[in-house]
C-alpha cells in the first residue's frame, strides 16, 4: 500500500500483472466517519449501564460495551477492506451458496439457536454469536441480484419475475417468523421488493402488493391483541403502561430535551438507566439528547451522503450485477437507517432495528461493513 | 479490466429502466425519506423542546425534604417538654435485592433480629416484584439503626436502606400531655400545642434537589444536586410549670385512685393575675410517647370483643377518650363553686351586704316551680349573715341572693365573665368560649334570654345562683373566679407565652391581656375574705379540708348532681369539684380541680368538701412552698420539733420531751440516752410518743407501714408511734381531734425505716355535719 501526498489513501495494489484500482474515496471516508462516531456514541451512551450493570454482565466496568465495539468495528474494517478486494465475480459466482448458507443457518436457529427475550434468533459461534437473518438479508441482495440477470427481460412475467422471488422470499419470511423475528421480515421482505423494483417488475405488482400488504395489517390487528396494542401504544405511548410505551416515552424525553444544540457529548441524563436500550436501538435518542438538533441533522447528512453516493457508485458500475447489489446493499442501509430513528422518534411503531455503524453489537457490524466492501469492491470497477 | 461474458447478463450493461428506478430509489431512500426524518426531529427537539425537558427533568431530579428541625415546646422555665431526635426509617429495595441477587433469606434474618420484626414479614416484603421502596421499620432510634447499618455493610447489602427522619420525644412522658398534645408519623401536630403552632414549630421545609437516576441513586457524572434550606421552627415557650403540673398530676391521680372515680378527673391552675394556665390535667392522660397506647383494662375489653371490629372500635374510642382535654373540651354545671360568681355579682351591684340576714328553713319555693328547692341541709341552716351562708354553701339564701340581682343583670354578669354571649336573639341559646390558644374548647350552653328571664318562671335564675341547669368548662369557670379574687379583672386565659427563635432570641412575647374590669377592686377583696372564710373557719367553713396550716386559702367547693342523667336514668352521679386559690389576701394561683363521678363504695362522702377540698389542700401544701410563699410560722401549725437527746441523762431528756409537747418511752436499761427516734429536728404531730434509747440498739428491721384512712388524728398518731413511726399533717391544728385520716403520704404495706414520718391529710369525721356542699 503506498500513500499519495494529500490524497486519501490508494488501495489500488499490483497483483500480478493485473492492477486493482483505487475504491471510492468518498464512500470510505463518510463510512468511517460514521462508524468513529458510532463508537464514540456508544461509549458515551453506555458507561452508565455498563457502571451500574443492572444486568450482571459487565462486572461494573464503565468501558465494557465500548472496549468491545471498539475491537468490533476494528474487525469490521478488516472484514470490508478483506470484501473491497473480493472481484465482483465472486460475489456473482457465489451468490447462491450465500443463499444456502442463510437458510440452512435459518433452519438451524429453531434448535440450536440461543433463547433471548422470549425469541431464538441468535446463534452461537465460539465466543461470539451470529444473527441468521444478518447474513439472509446480503443473501437475497447477491441472489436475486443474480436472478435477475439470469432471467433479464423475463422480469416482467409472472413466470420469472415473480413467482421465483416471491417464492424464496416466503421461505426465509417463513423461517424467521418461527424464530420470531418480527423486524427482520420486514427489512427482508424490503429489500425483497426493492431488488424487484430494480430486476424491472412492473409498478402495478407492487401496487398490488401494498394493497394486499394493508389487508393483510388490518386483519392481523383484529386478529392478535398483542399487535393492536403496538398501535394504540404507538399512537399515544404515555397512556400506555407497557415496556414499548415506557421506551418510548424516555426515548422522547431524551430526543425532546436535547434541544437545538444538545447537552454536549457524554452530557445525557436519560441514559442514566431511564432510557432502555440505551446503547442498541436506541443509541440514536442520546445522540439527539447530547448532540442536539445540530449534531443529528449532521449525522442524518452524512448517511443521506453515504446513501446517495451508495446509489452513484451503483449508477455508474458498467454492469447490471454490480449496480443491482450496490443499488441493493444501499437500499438495505437506508432503510434500516429510516426504520431505526423513526422508531426512535415514534414516527413509526415500535420495533427492534439497530443503527448502522452506531447500535453496540458485534456480527451485525462485521456484516454491515462487509457489505460496504461489496460496495467498495464494485467501485473499483467504475472508470 | 475484468473480461466480458457475452453469454451472461451478469455483464450486461445496466438498462435505461435500471438507472432510472436506481435514481428513484436514491431520491426517496437518500432525500425524501431524511428530509422526513429531520421534519420529526424538528418537532420533538426544536417545537416541543420545553414539552419533553420539563418530563425529563422531573423524573431526574428527586425532591428529598431534608429532616427540618421542629422548635422545641419549652415550660415556662424553659425546661423542654417536646424536643427533637434525628432517627432513620429503614426501607427495603426489593428491585435491587432481586437486580443484585441478595440473599433475601438473610436480610429477613438480619432484620427481624435486630429490629425484633416477624421474619415471614419481611421476607414477603423483600420478594415484592418491581418495588424500589417497602418500608420496613418507621423512626428507629440511633442505636438500632447503627446495628442495621452495621449489618447492610458486612453483608454489602444495597436492598437495605436508611433515611433520615426526625422523631419526637416527650421527657416527661404523660405530664401535661393534653396541653403539649402529639405528632403524627409525618411530624405535624395532631393534638395540644403540637397542632395549635403546628405552624410555628415546623418551620418551613427544607429539601435536597438532586438529579438521579432511574433506581433514584446518584449519577457518575454530570451530578447535580440544590440544597434548599427550610426554615427551622420557633422553640414555643409556655406558661406551664412542670413542678406545679406535677404536684397537681400526683395529688389528682391519687384522688382519683383512692375515690374510685368512674368518669375521670381534671384540674386547672392559674396564675390569677396573668390568666396563664400554670398547669392543666386530664385523667386518664397517656403517654405523649405512646399516644396510641390505652390502658390495660381497654386491652383487656379489645381481647373479650367478638370481633376484631368491635375490637378496633374500643381502641379508638379508647384513644378518642384519653386525648380528650377534659379541663376545656367537657362542659358540666358547675354546682356550688358558681355561688363565688352570684356572690360577686350581687356585693358589686350593692344589693346584698356583709350584714344582710339570710333564714334558710331547709327549702324555698320559687315562682314557676312546682317543688321548692331544697337546701343540702334538710333541716335548713336557720338564721345566717352572707358571709355564714356562703361558708354553708346554702342554696336557699343563694336563691335569694340570685332573686336581688335579678334575672337581667344576672344574664349581663355572666356575659362579662365570659360565660357566655348576649345575642340580638332573645330566643337563641347563649353560649361563650374563652378562645384560649389550645384546640378543642367546647363551648358552654345557657338557656335563651326568654326563657332564663321570664318573669312568671323564676326557676331557671333560682337554679343557676347555685350552679345549676347551665353548663359551662371548668376553664371559663376558673378564668372568672380568678377575676373575682384578683381585683375584677377578667384575664385572657393563655398557655404559650413567648416564641424563640434558635438562638434564644424571642420572636414574640405575649402579655397578658385583660379583656375587662367586671367588679371592683373593693368588691373583689370582699370576695376574697369571704372565700379564705369558707376554708379558714374550721368550724363553719364548708372548704376547710382545704385548709393548709400556715397559709391563708381561699376557696368553693362543689358538688354537682348530672340532672340531665338523672332525668334520663334515673341514676344519681356527682361531679364534685373544688376551686381554690391562695394567699387569699394577695392572690398568685387559682387551682379547680373536678372529679368526675366517685364511686359510692370508697368510703368516703360524696361531696366537694370531703373529696376534692383535702386534694386541693395537698396541692397548695406544695404549690405554695414551690413558688417560694412564705408560710406562717404562727398560725396553727400543728407539729413539734423533736429535740437533740443524745448524750443527755434521761431525766434531763423527759424534761426536753414534755417541753416540746411531746411523750417518751424508753427502751433499754440506762441512764444515758444513746439514740433516739425521731431524729433531732424532726417536724412531728404533737403528743406523739418518742422513742429514747437507753444503751439498746434501734431495729434495723424495715417496718410495715398501717392503713390508718378512718382513724382519728390521735388514734392514727398512736398507731404509727407504737411502731417506731411518726405522723405529721398538713392540716391546721385547731379541731384537729375530730378529724379522721383520708390522705397518707406513704401507703398501706409500704415497709420504711424505723423514725420515718408519714404525713396525713385530715378530713371531717362527723357523719352529721356532712352533705352535698
Amino acid at each position: 500500500m503506498r500513500y499519495d501526498s494529500g490524497r486519501l489513501p490508494d488501495f489500488s495494489v499490483s497483483e500480478g500483472e493485473k492492477t486493482v484500482r483505487r475504491a471510492d474515496g468518498s464512500f470510505l471516508t463518510l463510512i468511517l466517519i460514521l462508524l468513529t462516531t458510532g463508537v464514540i456514541m456508544v461509549l458515551s451512551s453506555s458507561y452508565a449501564r455498563a457502571y451500574y450493570d443492572p444486568g450482571n454482565i459487565t462486572g461494573g466496568s464503565a468501558v465494557y460495551f465500548f472496549v468491545r465495539q471498539l475491537l468490533y468495528a476494528l474487525a469490521g474494517v478488516a472484514a470490508m477492506l478483506f470484501a473491497s478486494r473480493l472481484p465482483m465475480d465472486f460475489y456473482r459466482k457465489n451468490s447462491f451458496y450465500f443463499m444456502v448458507a442463510a437458510v440452512v443457518l435459518l433452519a438451524l436457529v429453531p434448535f440450536i439457536g440461543v433463547k433471548a427475550n422470549g425469541a431464538r434468533r441468535w446463534i452461537g459461534i465460539g465466543g461470539l454469536t451470529l444473527q441468521p437473518s444478518e447474513i439472509a438479508k446480503l443473501a437475497i441482495i447477491l441472489e436475486f441480484s443474480s436472478m435477475i440477470c439470469k432471467f433479464r427481460t423475463g422480469m416482467s412475467t409472472v413466470r420469472y419475475g415473480i413467482i421465483p422471488f416471491t417464492a424464496v422470499l416466503i421461505l426465509i419470511v417463513g423461517l424467521l417468523v418461527l424464530e420470531p423475528h418480527f423486524s427482520a421480515s420486514i427489512i427482508i421482505i424490503a429489500i425483497g421488493g426493492v431488488m424487484m423494483f430494480l430486476g424491472g417488475v412492473r409498478l402495478g405488482w407492487f401496487a398490488g402488493a401494498f394493497i394486499l400488504a394493508g389487508g393483510a395489517v388490518a386483519v392481523l390487528l383484529t386478529m392478535f391483541p398483542y399487535a393492536s396494542s403496538r398501535i394504540v401504544t404507538w399512537r399515544d405511548p404515555f397512556a400506555s403502561s407497557s415496556d414499548e410505551g415506557y421506551q418510548i416515552i424516555q426515548s422522547l424525553y431524551s430526543i425532546g430535551s436535547g434541544g437545538l444544540s444538545g447537552l454536549g457529548l457524554g452530557g445525557s441524563r436519560q441514559k442514566y438507566l431511564f432510557l432502555p436500550e440505551e446503547h442498541n436501538d436506541f443509541i440514536f435518542s442520546v445522540v439527539c439528547e447530547e448532540l442536539g438538533f445540530i449534531g443529528a441533522a449532521l449525522i442524518l447528512v452524512l448517511f443521506s451522503l453515504l446513501i446517495i453516493r451508495g446509489y452513484c457508485i451503483a449508477m455508474r458500475c458498467g454492469d447490471r450485477y454490480s449496480l443491482l447489489v450496490c443499488a441493493g446493499i444501499t437500499s438495505l442501509l437506508a432503510i434500516q437507517v429510516f426504520l431505526n430513528i423513526a422508531v426512535v422518534t415514534n414516527l413509526v411503531p415500535c420495533t427492534g432495528i439497530s443503527l448502522p455503524f452506531f447500535s453496540y453489537g458485534g456480527t451485525a457490524l462485521i456484516i454491515e461493513l462487509f457489505e460496504m466492501g461489496i460496495v467498495l469492491s464494485a467501485s473499483r470497477d467504475i472508470f | 479490466m475484468r473480461t466480458e461474458n457475452g453469454k451472461s447478463g451478469y455483464a450486461a450493461r445496466p438498462t435505461g429502466q435500471m438507472l432510472r428506478r436506481t435514481l428513484v430509489l436514491m431520491a426517496v431512500c437518500g432525500g425524501a425519506a431524511f428530509a422526513l426524518l429531520l421534519g420529526r426531529l424538528y418537532k420533538l427537539q426544536i417545537t416541543d423542546h420545553e414539552k419533553y425537558e420539563s418530563l425529563a427533568i422531573a423524573q431526574q431530579l428527586r425532591q428529598t425534604p431534608t429532616a427540618r428541625a421542629r422548635g422545641t415546646i419549652r415550660d415556662r422555665n424553659l425546661k423542654p417538654l417536646a424536643v427533637s431526635a434525628s432517627v432513620d426509617n429503614v426501607y427495603l429495595s426489593p428491585a435491587e435485592i432481586e437486580m443484585y441477587g441478595e440473599d433475601k433469606e438473610l436480610i429477613a434474618d438480619g432484620l427481624s433480629e435486630i429490629l425484633g420484626l416477624d421474619r415471614c414479614d419481611i421476607l414477603d416484603k423483600a420478594s415484592q416484584k418491581g418495588s424500589w421502596y417497602v418500608t420496613v421499620a418507621k423512626k428507629v432510634e440511633s442505636e438500632t439503626a447503627e446495628k442495621i447499618r452495621k449489618f447492610k455493610a458486612e453483608n454489602s447489602l444495597m436492598g437495605v436502606r436508611l433515611e433520615t427522619d426526625i422523631k419526637r420525644y416527650y421527657p416527661n412522658s404523660s405530664l401535661a400531655c393534653h396541653v403539649i398534645g402529639f405528632v403524627g408519623t409525618d411530624n405535624s401536630g395532631l393534638e395540644g400545642i403540637e397542632a395549635q403552632y403546628e405552624s410555628v414549630l415546623a418551620g418551613t421545609k427544607g429539601s435536597t434537589l438532586r438529579a438521579t437516576n432511574a433506581y433514584g441513586t446518584e449519577l457518575l457524572i454530570n451530578g447535580f444536586e440544590e440544597y434548599r434550606p427550610g426554615e427551622s421552627g420557633l422553640d414555643v415557650v409556655t406558661t406551664i410549670d412542670t413542678g406545679i403540673q406535677y404536684f397537681i398530676e400526683k395529688h389528682l391521680r391519687q384522688a382519683v385512685a383512692d375515690y374510685d372515680i368512674q368518669n375521670g378527673a381534671g384540674a386547672i391552675a392559674m396564675d390569677v393575675n396573668t390568666g396563664e394556665i400554670l398547669a392543666m390535667v386530664s385523667l386518664d392522660g397517656y403517654d405523649l410517647n405512646n399516644f396510641l397506647d390505652v390502658s390495660d383494662e381497654v386491652k383487656q375489653e379489645m381481647e373479650l370483643a367478638p370481633d376484631e371490629e368491635t375490637a378496633s372500635e374500643i381502641l379508638r374510642n379508647a384513644q378518642t377518650r384519653q386525648w380528650r382535654n377534659k379541663a376545656l373540651s367537657d362542659t358540666y354545671e358547675p354546682g356550688s363553686t358558681f355561688k363565688i360568681i352570684t356572690l360577686a355579682m350581687a356585693l358589686e351591684e350593692n344589693v346584698v351586704s356583709e350584714n344582710d340576714s339570710f333564714y334558710c328553713p331547709g327549702s324555698v319555693s320559687v315562682v314557676g316551680r312546682t317543688t321548692p328547692i331544697r337546701c343540702w341541709k334538710s333541716g335548713g341552716h336557720g338564721s345566717q349573715n352572707l358571709t355564714q351562708a356562703v361558708q354553708h354553701s346554702c342554696n336557699a339564701a343563694f336563691v335569694n341572693i340570685g332573686q336581688r340581682v335579678g334575672a337581667e343583670k344576672f344574664y349581663e354578669y355572666c356575659d362579662a365573665f365570659g360565660f357566655l354571649e348576649l345575642s340580638d336573639d332573645d330566643d337563641a341559646s347563649l353560649t361563650a368560649r374563652t378562645g384560649i390558644d389550645l384546640a378543642g374548647e367546647s363551648g358552654s350552653i345557657w338557656w335563651s334570654r326568654n326563657v332564663f328571664c321570664s318573669k312568671k318562671n323564676l326557676s331557671q335564675l333560682a337554679a343557676a345562683s347555685f350552679g345549676q341547669t347551665f353548663t359551662i368548662t371548668p376553664l371559663q369557670l376558673i378564668t372568672a373566679v380568678s377575676a373575682c379574687v384578683n381585683g375584677g379583672h377578667l384575664m385572657q386565659p393563655y398557655v404559650v407565652k413567648a416564641l424563640l427563635r434558635p438562638d434564644g432570641t424571642p420572636e414574640l412575647e405575649k402579655q397578658p391581656r385583660e379583656r375587662r374590669q367586671v367588679i371592683s377592686e373593693e368588691t373583689s377583696a370582699k370576695v376574697r375574705s369571704i372565700l379564705e372564710k369558707v376554708v379558714g373557719d374550721p368550724n363553719e367553713g364548708t372548704g376547710r379540708n382545704a385548709a393548709v396550716a400556715g397559709y391563708r386559702i381561699g376557696g368553693k367547693t362543689g358538688t354537682s348532681e348530672k340532672v340531665s342523667l338523672e332525668a334520663k336514668t334515673g341514676q344519681k352521679e356527682y361531679i364534685v369539684s373544688f376551686i381554690g386559690f391562695a394567699p387569699a389576701d394577695e392572690p398568685k394561683i387559682a387551682v379547680l380541680i373536678f372529679l368526675d363521678t366517685p364511686s359510692n363504695e370508697s368510703g368516703i362522702y360524696i361531696s366537694g368538701g370531703q373529696m376534692a377540698a383535702p386534694v386541693v389542700g395537698r396541692m397548695m401544701a406544695d404549690i405554695l412552698p414551690y413558688l417560694g410563699v412564705e408560710a406562717d410560722g404562727e398560725s396553727g401549725r400543728n407539729e413539734c420539733s423533736m429535740p437533740m437527746l443524745i448524750g443527755e441523762p434521761l431525766y434531763k431528756a423527759r424534761e426536753s420531751v414534755s417541753d416540746s409537747g411531746l411523750r417518751c418511752r424508753t427502751i433499754g436499761e440506762g441512764d444515758t440516752v444513746t439514740d433516739q427516734l425521731p431524729a433531732a429536728g424532726t417536724l412531728i404531730a404533737p403528743d406523739s410518743e418518742v422513742i429514747l434509747y437507753l444503751g439498746a440498739e434501734i431495729s434495723q428491721e424495715n417496718e410495715a407501714v398501717p392503713d390508718l384512712a378512718g382513724m382519728t388524728f390521735s388514734q392514727a398518731r398512736d398507731s404509727l408511734s407504737s411502731l417506731g413511726l411518726f405522723m405529721n399533717t398538713i392540716s391546721p391544728a385547731e379541731n384537729a381531734q375530730k378529724r379522721i385520716v383520708c390522705w397518707q403520704s406513704i401507703s398501706s404495706g409500704t415497709t420504711v425505716k424505723h423514725g420515718s414520718v408519714i404525713e396525713v391529710t385530715l378530713i371531717d369525721g362527723d357523719e352529721t355535719i356532712l352533705g352535698k356542699y
